[in-house]
């Protein structure tokens, strides 16, 4: 519920820190996890962490529990969108956080494309995905189904290397 | 009932490709939502965005916003779960699978792969969203902005947001 610009550090703090439910290696590797599973990243991690406790019915509540009050929030502001959505300055408002949203996305994958630079063949797959998707205007199926085969032949190379 | 059954079997496809989580997925949801089924237009897909963003919470509120336009409250709960449901059945196994893999080498390969491949779809994703919502050079430069100030400083992406909002309301957007 507290989390405002995504649920993630608080996460860690809670469950690592605070109730040190988890140490911080496992917190780290079931996160690598997480992130390579396709689907809502924090809910993945809901699910894992969940399941981790206290089984299958553990994996169901964390990921209830992460998601209904949100949820709640949301259609609440959807109902006020509603009544005031033809206001200029909510219009504007609207305009700016959006912009700001892009750019966070943008920096999100900027972020964890520094890590790339270690080992530089590895670009290639970026660069090509973005081209898939950018240009060629491919749907999110053709360009996984496209790009996973060299993304797994590069991977296993830096493994290796 | 047959536009929420279109939603719920749509929207769990895409879980289950959503490499990068949802904002790699943002722009296959456009497309889907405004120009192939037009649940919504690009103005109001805008907007909910915008409220994603705003709202505390997991980032996929814009799917639940979608799903709640087309459908009330039974929406909203449709869109989520079936965004949801595909990846977490999907990583309650994987992870056992990977924490248990003995081959060390196999595993940081599968790892590796999927963080370049999320990296990509994330950037495009960013790319094509700023496309179509920024309709102002003011509202690239806010993006522009945004990226240098996270990039390059520690900042609580809240402040940002806070910042946009201002703007905005000024109508300098």
């Amino acid at each position: 519920m507290s989390g405002f610009g995504g649920v993630l550090p608080w996460a860690r703090r809670t469950l690592v820190e605070q109730d040190k439910v988890l140490s911080s290696e496992e917190f780290s590797a079931i996160l690598g996890i997480c992130q390579i599973v396709p689907g809502p990243n924090i809910l993945n991690l809901a699910v894992c962490i969940g399941s981790r406790l206290c089984g299958a019915k553990g994996a169901f509540a964390a990921a209830l529990g992460l998601t209904i009050g949100p949820i709640c929030i949301v259609m609440l502001l959807a109902v006020l969108y509603q009544h005031y959505s033809n206001l200029e300055s909510v219009q504007g408002l609207l305009r700016g956080i959006s912009a700001v949203g892009v750019g966070l996305i943008a920096s999100t994958g900027i972020k964890m494309l520094r890590d790339e630079f270690r080992y530089p063949v590895m670009l290639l797959v970026v660069v090509i995905t973005v081209i898939a998707a950018s240009y060629f205007h491919l749907g999110l199926g053709w360009v996984v189904l496209i790009v996973s085969p060299m993304a797994l032949f590069l991977g296993f190379k830096k493994a290796h290397k | 009932m047959s536009l929420l059954l279109g939603l719920f079997l749509k929207l769990s496809a895409f879980s289950l490709i959503a490499f990068g989580g949802i904002n790699a997925l943002l722009p296959s949801l456009l497309n889907l939502s405004v120009y192939q089924e037009h649940w919504v237009d690009l103005q109001t897909f805008a907007d909910y965005f915008a409220i994603a963003q705003a709202a505390p919470g997991p980032n996929f509120m814009t799917v639940t916003l979608i799903g709640w336009h087309i459908g009330g409250v039974l929406g909203a709960l449709l869109a989520t779960f079936a965004i949801a449901w595909p990846s977490s059945i999907l990583v309650y196994y994987v992870q056992r699978l990977i924490l248990g893999m003995s081959n060390e080498g196999k595993k940081k390969a599968i790892q590796y792969a999927a963080a370049a491949l999320a990296i990509g779809l994330v950037l495009s994703s960013a790319w094509q969203i700023a496309l179509q919502i920024n309709h102002s050079y003011a509202a690239y430069g806010l993006t522009l902005l945004t990226i240098c100030l996270t990039v390059f400083t520690r900042w609580h992406p809240l402040y940002l947001i806070a910042l946009g909002a201002a703007l905005g309301m000024m109508g300098l957007i």
